[in-house]
């Protein structure tokens, strides 16, 4: 592993598109800014691991038959049926 | 072992053209090479649909739209992902959550890493919402 030290304000490049930058020190934690390619996913890791664990127990499961919502949280008219397939706010919608 | 069998099927669309071929350019967490899934819907299974990889492995992900689920999930796209599916309205979002079964009765759905798809270009990503703090990646499902 490449080991670098970096003031806050200072930068690292990598691969002459991806800019990651020290904001500030705050106590023990480190606020980094990063600037990457939209094609380039980042993430916290262990958000990822997480997800990606539970991606993988999702498809090993064992499903004989497949379960049934308990009433109370179907849809049960037509109007909340529709509201199911009603689009989900988002933030920073322009 | 077993995995979600297939389901030769009637499927319904979900950008109203009969479509339901889903690409997924980064591929789901951990399954990052598979970018092709097909949505299978069967109407004995509503509100839960299949979500099936499309190449040699033919396995398949349970999924459900999370207002059966939880009436307010509001998951906040960050703008690198809002332009990533250019997405121009939220009307144009379709989302499903990952279900796994625990054990009989018992299963639980993943409202922190949603898969978004736009319902008009058919691509999606499984996104890492800003407010992922506020949801469960196992929040329990009560099912029968």
């Amino acid at each position: 592993m490449l080991i670098l030290s970096r003031k806050p304000g200072e930068s690292i490049v990598i691969d002459g598109r991806i800019t990651v930058k020290i904001m500030r020190l705050e106590g023990d934690m480190v606020k980094l800014g990063i600037d990457a390619p939209i094609n380039v996913p980042v993430h916290r890791q262990e958000v990822y691991d997480e997800i990606q664990k539970n991606n993988q127990e999702a498809l090993n499961q064992t499903v004989a038959k497949l379960p049934q919502l308990k009433a109370k949280s179907k849809p049960t008219s037509p109007k909340a049926a529709a509201a199911a397939k009603t689009p989900l706010p988002y933030a920073n919608q322009r | 072992m077993n995995t979600l069998e297939l389901m030769p099927t009637e499927t319904h669309a979900i950008d109203g053209n009969g479509n339901n071929m889903i690409q997924l350019p980064y591929g789901l967490l951990g399954f990052e090479r598979v970018h092709q899934y097909i949505l299978l819907t069967r109407p004995e299974e509503e509100p839960f649909m299949r979500f099936q990889m499309v190449g040699e492995v033919k396995r398949a992900f349970l999924v459900v739209p999370p207002h059966f689920v939880l009436a307010n999930y509001a998951p906040d796209l960050s703008e690198l992902d809002v332009a990533f599916l250019e997405l121009n309205d939220p009307s144009e979002a379709f989302v499903l959550n990952i279900v796994t079964m625990r054990a009989p009765g018992e299963a639980t759905v993943n409202l922190k890493g949603p898969i978004v798809i736009n319902r008009r270009t058919l691509i999606g990503k499984q996104i890492i919402p800003v407010n992922a703090a506020e949801y469960a990646i196992r929040h329990p499902l009560p099912v029968a």
